[in-house]
């Protein structure tokens, strides 16, 4: 079991790197993704800049409270796809017939096809998340550390949720867009305080809109320094990737080949 | 007249081949909820804690009819850098250079084309929306005029930065990065989510100078609070950008298509 998890790991840093080197074959194209993303995500943090310069609270959270969720939310979305990009793609990938290069492979097909690909974007996300936490919020080590582990469960949600959107396709055919909106409803819920909320909207965010596991009980977690919060968001994450990959794996009996012949480089 | 007749079945074929999806429709609807219902949990709690009934002069029902018509305008507008974009990486451009039709004004109708429709679904479902969660406006037949005078130069205005944004690839790698910056300046300095009088005084004259707010704050402004002199002041700005963005992209497409080499085949 442990023998097996160090295996994966190579993996993930083995393709991580060749996902790199592609990358920056094109470095202006990659850097500018990258910078543009970090301007992109600070202008949302402007955007709250000025919202808390008019109103100084908004039902008991602040400015850092919100930087928090933006934090942990960009870094999460961040390294999920920076590492495992086409959680993004399996939507097209699934209608196009694309997923017969993942299932030659002699291992998993789920891992595998998770990593072929890094989104540039992404990793301006990535840098985004830590550098807002660490500027804006100004936190001490423990609260660091607990940081870069719950952006990693983050991480495992949008990962488990990209599995469950994009394997829609296996089921009602062509789900691209709805896969989209489902993220970005993700998304942005996880990015307004939750305070916010009340009745079955809360209950959905702890569900079909997993928001709850991406950024409520971690800034929670952050804010009280609680052990309960941070499980509690661990664990989540973890039963929405067990849960995604039984119904990828349900669905890939469905799956038609598309015949087509393709190369990953 | 024969001219423009011939663009104008570009915008009337592009619109149509827009309204034939309904999956797609469906998807708009419900980003559009969503938006509409995270922001207005956000200015309900706000509103909810204010001492008076109006923020900026705007009253709760007011600020969310605002984010319909600003919202609307956000989420309509084309990808035209893409297809730009596309048309430069496949070569594509060159092909229609020699077609009996102006670059420019082709894209310009089937931006045109695409966006009134999509701005039409985007206003019904946000119409809806906001009459559940707000109530009815009180319009009057001045206050929608002004709103549908000061619409079509906002489109314009938008497409040509998208059209900016698209040329680019000429010299770029990807404009990937490019629009997204593109898309949040409109957003953050536009006065998408908070109307300018919500701005820090200080930033308040130089971001009303800018074709931004022109584009966005003016016509929510006129949607639910019309004023003859915000109006004024913002066609006279819409104009002058107008002609800066036209001198602009001329001179940026003059440059870009003496980079066109063709090589037979």
């Amino acid at each position: 079991m442990f023998r097996t998890g160090l295996d994966y790991m190579g993996l993930v840093v083995a393709y991580t790197r060749a996902n790199i080197r592609a990358q920056m074959e094109y470095p202006g194209a990659f850097l500018s993704q990258v910078i543009a993303m970090i301007i992109n995500d600070g202008a949302w943090v402007m955007f709250w800049v000025f919202f808390f310069s008019r109103f100084r609270v908004l039902h008991g959270w602040g400015l850092p409270d919100v930087i928090s969720l933006w934090s942990v939310t960009a870094a999460g979305f961040g390294i999920a796809n920076a590492i495992m990009g086409n959680s993004l793609q399996l939507a097209p990938l699934i209608i196009q017939g694309e997923l017969d290069v993942w299932l030659s492979h002699p291992r998993a097909v789920l891992p595998h096809m998770l990593l072929g690909r890094s989104v540039p974007s992404a990793w301006g996300d990535a840098v985004f998340g830590y550098a807002a936490y660490v500027f804006f919020v100004r936190p001490d080590l423990a609260r660091m550390v607990l940081f870069i582990i719950l952006t990693f469960g983050t991480a495992l949600v949008f990962v488990g949720l990209g599995i469950l959107a994009g394997s829609l396709s296996f089921f009602i055919g062509n789900a691209s867009s709805l896969a989209d909106e489902w993220r970005n409803a993700v998304v942005m819920f996880s990015t307004y305080p939750p305070a916010l909320f009340q009745g079955a909207v809360k209950w959905l965010l702890f569900s079909v809109i997993p928001a709850g596991f991406v950024s409520y009980m971690p800034v929670e977690a952050l804010r009280s320094l609680s052990l309960m919060y941070a499980s509690g968001a661990l664990l989540g994450a973890l039963g929405i990737l067990a849960v995604s990959a039984a119904v990828f794996h349900c669905g890939l009996r469905r799956y038609e080949s598309g015949n087509l012949i393709s190369f990953n480089g | 007249m024969k001219e423009i007749t011939k663009y104008g079945w570009i915008a009337y074929i592009t619109a149509r081949s827009h309204i034939a999806y309904a999956g797609e429709v469906f998807t708009r609807i419900v980003l559009m909820t969503v938006i509409l219902y995270v922001f207005s949990r956000v200015w309900l709690a706000v509103y909810g804690v204010n001492s008076g009934p109006r923020l900026a002069g705007l009253t709760i029902t007011q600020m969310i009819w605002y984010l319909v018509a600003t919202e609307a305008f956000a989420l309509s507008g084309p990808r035209t850098w893409y297809e730009v974009e596309q048309d430069v990486r496949t070569g594509r451009v060159a092909v229609q250079l020699i077609h009996p039709l102006s670059y420019g004004l082709t894209h310009l109708g089937k931006a045109m084309g695409e966006r009134i429709v999509r701005f039409a679904i985007y206003m019904l479902a946000g119409v809806v929306i906001a009459l559940a969660i707000a109530g009815p406006l009180r319009w009057t037949a001045s206050g929608l005029a002004m709103f549908l005078a000061i619409l079509p130069l906002a489109f314009l205005l938008d497409f040509l930065g998208h059209f900016l944004v698209g040329l680019c690839a000429f010299w770029l790698e990807s404009v990937n990065g490019l629009a997204l910056i593109y898309t949040r300046a409109t957003m953050l300095l536009g006065g998408l989510i908070l109307p300018m009088e919500m701005y820090p005084a200080a930033l308040q004259p130089t971001l009303r100078r800018l074709p931004f707010a022109s584009m966005v704050y003016a016509p929510g402004r006129m949607f639910v609070d019309p004023s003859g002199a915000v109006f004024f002041k913002a066609f006279w700005t819409q104009a002058a950008a107008l002609i800066v963005f036209l001198c602009i992209v001329g001179a940026v497409q003059a440059a870009a298509f003496k980079r066109v080499f063709s090589n037979g085949g």
